[in-house]
């Protein structure tokens, strides 16, 4: 992934195009219902929030592999900070800032060169880090002598690491495979679309609640019409993996339409534990970057692992 | 099992622009690693391009919450101050700042609340309000107060009369307020210019002054304001 690269990457200018045109056709649908009388303006901020998204994406993207992994890092550090700040672990510099570190770690490993295999990316240690995380995580009561209430942060601050740090860091790991672009943008392309069409099926054929406990406004219909478009988008997006047979084509509309929902629902439990609406107001109109990153960090993962297993990673 | 309990921040609906202009505002790990680094650079360079110089640093009391009061020629006089702080403490002094003019916009707020963790003064409106954040504040233990009660940076370097806000801050109070005088920001920073010039800088920190003795009322606040604007004057003639 390099500028050269993407500027003569017919997946990455084929998305461009894509996400460029619906974006452009939503402006108008938006401008005209607008002219007709209807109040968007809720839906207004959120495209306007997409307006400043999506240039920030690709552009990333466009300057290559090292800046994607940064980017993803940042978005892990930021996530990472509105979970802690949620939950009060914040407030406990030494595990708020053992994480940050950890998390940092992680962005480095995916953009170093293996020392021994010398291949781009440590894997190795990447999918090590997690262990010596942990460790030191549990070792900070012990440097600090103290006992009361530090499973709760140990806890918390295990939960921080691996979900919203490493689980999301396999995002940024995907840039140093040869079909990066295609992987990247499909991925955050079908995550978002699975969204949408949740949404969607939701408000047209929505009667029975998902989960109502969790998030009141889910529903069955609007989920299985979610996976179902999820599972129909790999075959049109196909040139994005062109070496992906059908069974992988599958798994990936699964992952995406199945993984995207639980991640939303995940982020949804944990936020009406904790008693608060959105993770925060980063975004305009989307809330915090958990509330938009949220089904991402399950998919990717899961996605790169399935890849590895049938592809490799070079 | 019991259930644990969560305590999201205040702040957590606010944006980031919001967050800068709230007080007392909450501690961010990024913030305090700039201040401090600010902190580090701004003595370097007090120390080099004004050769400041401090005299009565064993005035400061090494614990506990407490006001300095000072002069105010220029911007330098807080910078100074600041220098003289000892640097773990930084983060818990608050130069109290005119709202109207430090957190006119967001390049300033943001500049006020990160490198100098700026107290919004309302001068105009809500003095009075801003006297009880200043006073809940000190109760907390181990913070800093810093206050011009000149209220405004003097043009003609001539000390202007103390306002009485210090006044009705620690009359009946235990809390220590030391006087301070700045000598030479006039001269390296007068009001208007952009950039200070290299002018040398004598910051004189005097014993520290209660006042829990007198009762709470105009007279006793008019006593203390008069008290600590001799003081302060007095500092700087016995530089002269």
């Amino acid at each position: 992934m390099t500028i050269e690269a993407a500027l003569s990457n017919d997946i990455f200018l084929t998305y461009l195009v894509i996400v460029g045109s619906i974006l452009a056709f939503a402006g108008v649908v938006l401008g005209a219902l607008t002219l007709i009388g209807k109040d968007v303006s809720s839906i207004w901020k959120t495209y306007r929030g997409w307006l400043v998204m999506i240039p920030l994406v690709f552009g990333t993207i466009f300057l290559g592999r090292t800046a994607t992994i940064i980017g993803v890092t940042l978005l892990a550090i930021f996530g990472f900070k509105e979970f802690a700040r949620a939950t009060g672990l914040y407030d406990d510099w030494w595990f708020a800032g053992t994480v940050y570190v950890a998390i940092t770690v992680l962005g480095v490993a995916s953009i170093v060169t293996d020392p021994r295999l010398q291949s781009v990316g440590w894997y190795g240690m990447f999918m090590a880090l997690p262990v010596y995380v942990i460790a030191t995580i549990l070792l900070i009561p012990i440097i600090r002598n103290r006992a009361k209430g530090q499973l709760q942060r140990v806890a918390l601050a295990i939960v921080g690491f691996v979900y919203f740090g490493w689980m999301f860091s396999h995002l940024g790991f995907l840039a140093n495979t040869p079909y990066a672009y295609g992987y990247l943008l499909y991925l955050i392309f079908a995550v978002e679309i699975n969204d949408v069409a949740a949404f969607t099926c939701g408000k047209l054929f929505g009667r029975h609640k998902l989960r109502e406990n969790i998030s009141p406004n889910k529903t069955i219909e609007g989920s299985l019409g979610a996976v179902a478009v999820s599972m129909v988008i790999p075959w049109l997006l196909w040139f994005s993996f062109p070496h992906f047979d059908a069974l992988q084509l599958i798994l990936t509309g699964l992952i995406v339409g199945v993984g995207g929902q639980v991640g939303d629902l995940v982020i949804s439990y944990i936020k009406r534990d904790i008693g608060i609406k959105d993770m925060g107001v980063t975004i305009s109109g989307h809330g915090g970057i958990l509330d938009r990153v949220d089904s991402m960090i399950f998919v990717a993962p899961i996605f790169f692992h399935m890849v590895r297993w049938f592809h490799g990673l070079s | 099992m019991k259930e644990w309990e969560y305590h999201p921040p205040p702040d957590i609906d606010a944006t980031m622009i919001e967050s800068l202009r709230d007080f007392p505002r909450q501690p961010y790990m990024l913030v305090y690693a700039m201040r401090s680094l600010a902190a580090l650079l701004l003595r370097g360079w007090m120390k080099i391009y004004h050769r400041l110089k401090v005299v009565g640093c064993e005035n400061l009391p090494e614990s506990g919450s407490f006001i300095l009061v000072c002069n105010h020629t220029s911007h330098l006089d807080t910078l100074s101050l600041l220098t003289a702080i000892p640097l773990k403490r930084i983060h818990r002094t608050f130069p109290a700042a005119a709202a109207d003019y430090f957190f006119s916009s967001l390049p300033r707020s943001a500049m006020s609340t990160i490198l100098i963790n700026a107290l919004p003064f309302d001068r105009k409106l809500k003095g009075a309000e801003s006297l009880t954040i200043c006073a809940q504040l000190l109760a907390n233990d181990g913070n800093i107060l810093i206050i011009f009660p000149e209220g405004t940076r003097t043009t003609t370097g001539k000390m202007g009369r103390f306002r009485s806000g210090i006044g009705r801050l620690v009359a009946g109070t235990d809390l220590p307020v030391i006087p301070c005088h700045l000598a030479g920001g006039i001269k390296a920073w007068p009001k208007g210019k952009v950039l200070p010039r290299p002018h040398k800088l004598r910051l004189n920190i005097g014993a520290p002054q209660t006042f829990g003795h007198l009762e709470k009322n105009a007279e006793s606040v008019r006593s203390i304001c008069q008290n600590l604007e001799d003081r302060v004057a007095q500092l700087g003639s016995s530089d002269a």
